[in-house]
């Protein structure tokens, strides 16, 4: 499965003209966002709650979890590589941070501790994941599948049939506060996610990551150690992954195996259709967070103008493909090898 | 000239070197599913030798067909070098849809699913191809498709199914006490056997697997035999869902989800390379058999069944650590 990538970036020379090449990548960075209000306005007109503070302030709350993980995200994705665990890592991380907090069903008590061990936890995925890709030269699809299955594994044995519920006061006033009118949460969402422009901006991670998927060759060429910086991107996505296992256990206030359902495609939709391509090399936390924005709009206005919550994955699975079968329709060739 | 020459004699050593390497892990993979299954047998057999009678047999091998009709669809994907993850929400689909449609269609409601799976994983090989999106991407959109559509016409509820219309495909036939649907993985497997046998479709898929560019520059279909393997990928999807009705006279949103990791372990684990351009029915039906026996197996070994996923997740690695083909792989992403 090498190949699942989308083809590199067109080649530059003699294709298309510079004009046209820079309004090609006007609409890679400015589409989503036009989409973006384009469905807000839509959803405006279509129904009368839409656009009122009140909604606007569910939209933001509703968008935190799915925000971090898309940051994570992010990054493995500007490898060209993919994340298929993000299910698994959090829901081992929800289950331990319930039982490592102060809850119904154990003594321990490691109060602050606890998030800090489900965060090393998850970041412990990432590392697995992260050898087993590049040492065993193994298709991150494939190893991330098999990742998932062992974290809601391991979420499974330690959940044990009976729920922990987290009676930590402190947690509670986590879950239930708020500044400024938003949750707290919201604000632990907008932290990571400023983390994750500077780790994207100023940091050889972010640079490197991005060089990797543009052109793998190239990058191994110029002296960049391509496994380590592998390894080190799905390691950041895995400790991200574990904070939202956390959010998601201070939002419900017990640990469940399900923590994580839906979030890894929620997560894989929003970063692919606010133009991160699957194939690496483009995109950004910026444009992930566009298309998180995306994602929960459509959701919270499909709700809003009462179309079954049952279908919300589908249409998640119809944007998905269609968003990369338009950004990817300009590369189809004949002799392209795409598996 | 002397260039040219050059350049033969370097391919030619490389060619000389490279043989017996090769061989040997196709040898390799051939004779380890196979040996595995010999000594999970045996192991299961002296720790409980009631294993080895023919009711448990039976049952055994019973338990394992949709399994097994899930992995003979979704190897002939993997054959060609992409992979299907939507086996498991097309099976659960097919398995609402045979419930709503049987009261109605009687038996023909199970043609009609098999066709509508069958339409379905047409539709994903067409966007595959045409549109030149990854597999493992177009059949995950799949999957979330196929199962909001399974939780709308279910509305998320488990449908029963009363009456004896699918009780062809879970009962034990007179003499032997053979079930029926062992029969029935049978004939599918014979089915499938003698269709790559007998017509050039397997060589055309080894083709696409080992080299696409050069199948294509050879002649070989390649947009039609990959669409056909996942038009064959979806039926047998949707007939392992009808056979998954028969067994608990119901069906469910997300009846067969589980059994995604099952059957992509099924198939790696019996030797075919997720690379593409190795493998067959004979490899997976061996496969297949391999995991069957390995729940028996960890059930009889006393496991609690919570640990029965980190086993088939780390089986999942293993296994393609093992067989991946890594002189194809450049670049792994």
């Amino acid at each position: 499965m090498a190949p699942a990538r989308l083809g590199q970036a067109p080649p530059e020379t003699g294709r298309a003209p510079a004009r046209s090449r820079r309004r090609a990548s006007l609409l890679a960075d400015y589409g989503p966002l036009g989409a973006l209000v384009l469905l807000c306005l839509t959803f405006s007109v279509l129904s009368p709650q839409f656009a009122t503070w009140g909604n606007l302030r569910n939209v933001l709350d509703s968008a935190a979890v799915l925000a971090v993980i898309t940051v994570g995200l992010t990054f493995v994705l500007m490898l060209g590589a993919i994340d298929l665990s993000i299910e698994g890592v959090m829901a081992t991380a929800a289950l331990s941070v319930a039982l490592l907090i102060a809850n119904t069903r154990n003594d321990i008590d490691l109060g602050f501790l606890a998030i800090v061990a489900a965060v090393a936890l998850g970041a412990c995925f990432g590392l697995a994941t992260g050898l087993l890709s590049t040492g065993l030269k193994i298709p991150s699809f494939m190893t991330t599948l098999g990742m998932s299955a062992i974290g809601i594994g391991i979420a499974t044995v330690l959940f044990a049939g009976v729920q922990p519920s987290v009676t930590s006061p402190a947690m509670g006033e986590w879950a239930s506060g708020q500044w400024f009118g938003l949750t707290r949460l919201t604000f632990v969402a907008i932290g990571v996610v400023i983390v994750g422009l500077l780790v994207q901006h100023y940091t050889r991670l972010g640079r490197y990551a991005r060089a990797i998927g543009g052109a793998e060759d190239l990058a191994l060429l110029s002296g960049i150690r391509v496994r380590r910086y592998k390894t080190i991107a799905f390691t950041f996505a895995g400790a991200v992954y574990g904070l939202a296992g956390v959010m998601v256990t201070i939002q419900l206030g017990s640990g469940i195996v399900q923590a994580g359902v839906g979030q890894n495609f929620a997560a894989i939709t929003a970063a692919v259709v606010g133009g991160t391509l699957l194939s690496g090399g483009r995109g950004g936390v910026l444009h992930s967070i566009v298309g998180v924005l995306i994602v929960t709009v459509l959701v919270n206005g499909l709700v809003l103008i009462g179309v079954s919550p049952y279908v919300q994955g589908a249409v998640q699975g119809v944007i998905v493909v269609a968003a990369v079968a338009i950004t990817a329709w300009p590369l189809r060739q004949r002799l392209r090898v795409v598996k | 000239m002397s260039v040219v020459d050059k350049v033969e004699t370097t391919t030619e050593q490389r060619e000389k070197l490279r043989m017996p390497r090769m061989s040997r892990r196709q040898l390799l993979l051939t004779i380890m599913p196979v040996a595995v299954l010999v000594c999970l047998v045996g192991a299961i057999s002296i720790a409980n030798p009631n294993f080895l009678r023919p009711a448990s047999i039976w049952t055994v091998l019973d338990s394992s067909v949709p399994l097994l009709i899930l992995a003979l669809g979704a190897m002939l994907v993997i054959l060609c070098g992409g992979i299907d993850l939507s086996v498991a929400a097309l099976a659960s689909m097919a398995s609402v849809l045979v419930a709503l449609w049987v009261p109605a269609l009687e038996g023909w409601a199970v043609v009609l699913v098999v066709l509508v799976c069958a339409l379905a994983g047409l539709i994903q090989g067409v966007v595959h191809v045409v549109a030149q999106i990854p597999s493992f991407l177009v059949t995950l959109g799949g999957l979330a498709v196929w199962s909001g559509i399974a939780l709308v016409v279910s509305g998320a509820a488990t449908i029963g199914v009363s009456g004896d219309t699918l009780a062809w495909t879970f009962t034990r036939l007179t003499g032997w006490n053979i079930p029926s649907a062992v029969l029935i993985g049978a004939a599918v497997v014979a089915v499938l056997g003698l269709v790559m046998l007998l017509t050039p479709v397997r060589r055309w898929l080894i083709a696409i697997g080992s080299n696409e560019p050069a199948a294509l520059l050879a002649g070989v279909p390649v947009a039609r035999t990959k669409i056909g393997a996942f038009i064959v990928s979806g039926a047998c999807a949707g007939f392992a869902g009808v056979m998954l009705v028969g067994r608990t006279y119901s069906g469910a949103p997300t009846l067969a989800d589980s059994l995604l990791l099952p059957v992509v372990a099924a198939i790696v684990v019996g030797g075919t390379a997720i690379t593409g351009g190795f493998g067959g029915v004979g490899r997976t039906v061996i496969g297949v058999l391999i995991i069957t026996v390995l729940r028996v197996g960890l059930s009889v070994a006393g496991v609690d069944p919570s640990y029965v996923q980190i086993f088939y997740g780390a089986l999942v690695i293993a296994a393609v650590a093992l067989t991946i083909d890594r002189s194809k792989l450049l670049f792994v992403k």
